[in-house]
């Protein structure tokens, strides 16, 4: 079966952080001695090199559908395996050099997935809606012009509003248009929570507050020159939560401008 | 580079987050359009000749980034070689809009920035780290500080 080689051993030495590092001893596959081995685990993809500075990996394992256990070795101390669930599917016996270590990789290894990624995420989401419905239930209770920045602000600030492009900041609208970096936007993966759709976050805020007060305008969409993904309006992608702390004041700000010409 | 060849073979046979028949055309010059079950299943999307069990590839869907081409097809490029291009064929403009949008969540990157963002959004409005009662809020791969450097600006 063929495979994006270049492209996935591009994955583990490219500039994203990996998740975990170190040397790991591994069993060899024909050769069956353990061999020290450098580890670069990212995501769901345990890389393997023949020495921390080598630049291409010697392999990798893909960490899916596997479980990770402690196992007994005669040869080896700290040693535990990585087993797959299918049939006829081989065990990648590895161990450690001391027991932290060991307990560490397991940790890090039985999490790997992107399956445990996907749950994570979704109960989060879960949580913060319903952070947001009982932020907005207890706002529909005060008087509707009353400024409470910190709730509202929060409350409303939904990122589908702001899915970051490469060359330009659009709104959901222009979806023949736009290419998207996976590694770059993130609008909201799954509907947003009171059934509106992506544009409308500000109608969406007020339909569940159930009250006549007209929802604030979208905030503006700001083009950006080509190419480049540092805009000149927002800082740097390179920290995403400075980021995200920077577009949610400038959400921040414009409801209270939006409150005050009311 | 070795993989585990058998273990993403069973990987492909379960259920997918999505899948269709397209037109594909590989990355190489001439290269043409076939017709190919692609599957999505987690960060991979597979290949199939219609009607066989094994799949001829997988791309694994990280650093990649993903284009419409026109009306009804769409690409993926990977950031290491973005000259070299997989084009996908669809059957109407909604079933390409549809892929698209899945094959850019589909990334464990994506997933990962989502999460950073629900954890600070909720400790901000709660003061609470929704990841403790867990007992993972140490995790190297839910940190929200981890100070990614920018991407490279796309090749134009």
């Amino acid at each position: 079966m063929k495979l994006n080689e270049r492209s996935v051993a591009h994955y583990a030495t490219c500039n994203s952080p990996p998740d975990k590092t170190g040397f790991l001893f591994k069993k060899g596959e024909r050769n069956t001695a353990y061999h020290r081995r450098w580890f670069i685990l990212k995501g769901n993809m345990l890389f393997y090199f023949e020495e921390r500075e080598s630049r291409e990996p010697i392999g990798v394992i893909v960490l899916e559908g596997c479980t990770v256990e402690l196992c007994e070795s005669e040869s080896e101390e700290f040693a535990f395996a990585i087993k797959f669930d299918c049939v006829k599917a081989k065990a990648y016996k590895m161990a450690a050099e001391n027991q932290a270590a060991m307990e560490s990789w397991v940790k890090a290894l039985s999490r790997a997935s992107f399956d445990y990624m996907r749950l994570v995420v979704k109960e989060l989401e879960r949580q913060l809606e319903e952070v947001q419905e009982e932020a907005r239930s207890s706002q529909a209770k005060s008087k509707p012009k009353k400024h409470q920045p910190q709730v509202q602000g929060a409350a409303s600030f939904q990122p589908a509003t702001f899915s970051l492009q490469n060359a330009a900041i659009t709104g959901p609208s222009q979806e023949g248009v736009s290419s998207r970096e996976n590694g770059v936007s993130w609008s909201k993966p799954t509907s947003v929570p009171n059934g509106v759709s992506e544009g409308c976050v500000w109608e969406g805020d007020c339909s569940g507050r159930g009250d006549v007060v007209k929802p604030p305008p979208v905030p503006p969409r700001r083009k950006t020159n080509g190419g480049s993904l540092d805009s000149p309006v927002s800082p740097g992608t390179g920290c995403f939560s400075k980021l995200h702390n920077w577009y949610g004041k400038e959400v921040a700000e414009l409801r209270i401008e939006w409150l005050q010409s009311q | 580079m070795r993989f585990n060849e058998k273990e993403l073979v069973f990987l492909s046979r379960q259920p997918s987050e999505r899948a269709a028949e397209l037109g594909m055309r590989g990355p190489k010059k001439g290269d043409v359009v076939k017709r190919r079950v692609v599957k999505l299943i987690v960060n991979f999307l597979f290949y199939f000749r219609t009607d066989e069990d094994e799949p001829i590839g997988a791309l694994l869907l990280e650093q990649c980034r993903v284009e419409r081409e026109d009306q009804h097809a769409f690409s993926i490029v990977f950031l290491d070689e973005a000259e070299r291009k997989y084009l996908f064929e669809c059957d109407s403009q909604e079933q390409c809009v549809e892929w698209i949008d899945a094959i850019v969540k589909a990334s464990y990157e994506f997933m990962r920035k989502n999460l950073v963002y629900y954890r600070t959004e909720i400790h901000r409005l709660t003061g609470k780290d929704p990841l403790e009662q867990y007992g993972i809020s140490d995790e190297t791969r839910f940190q929200v500080n981890s100070g990614l450097p920018p991407l490279p600006p796309p090749p134009t």
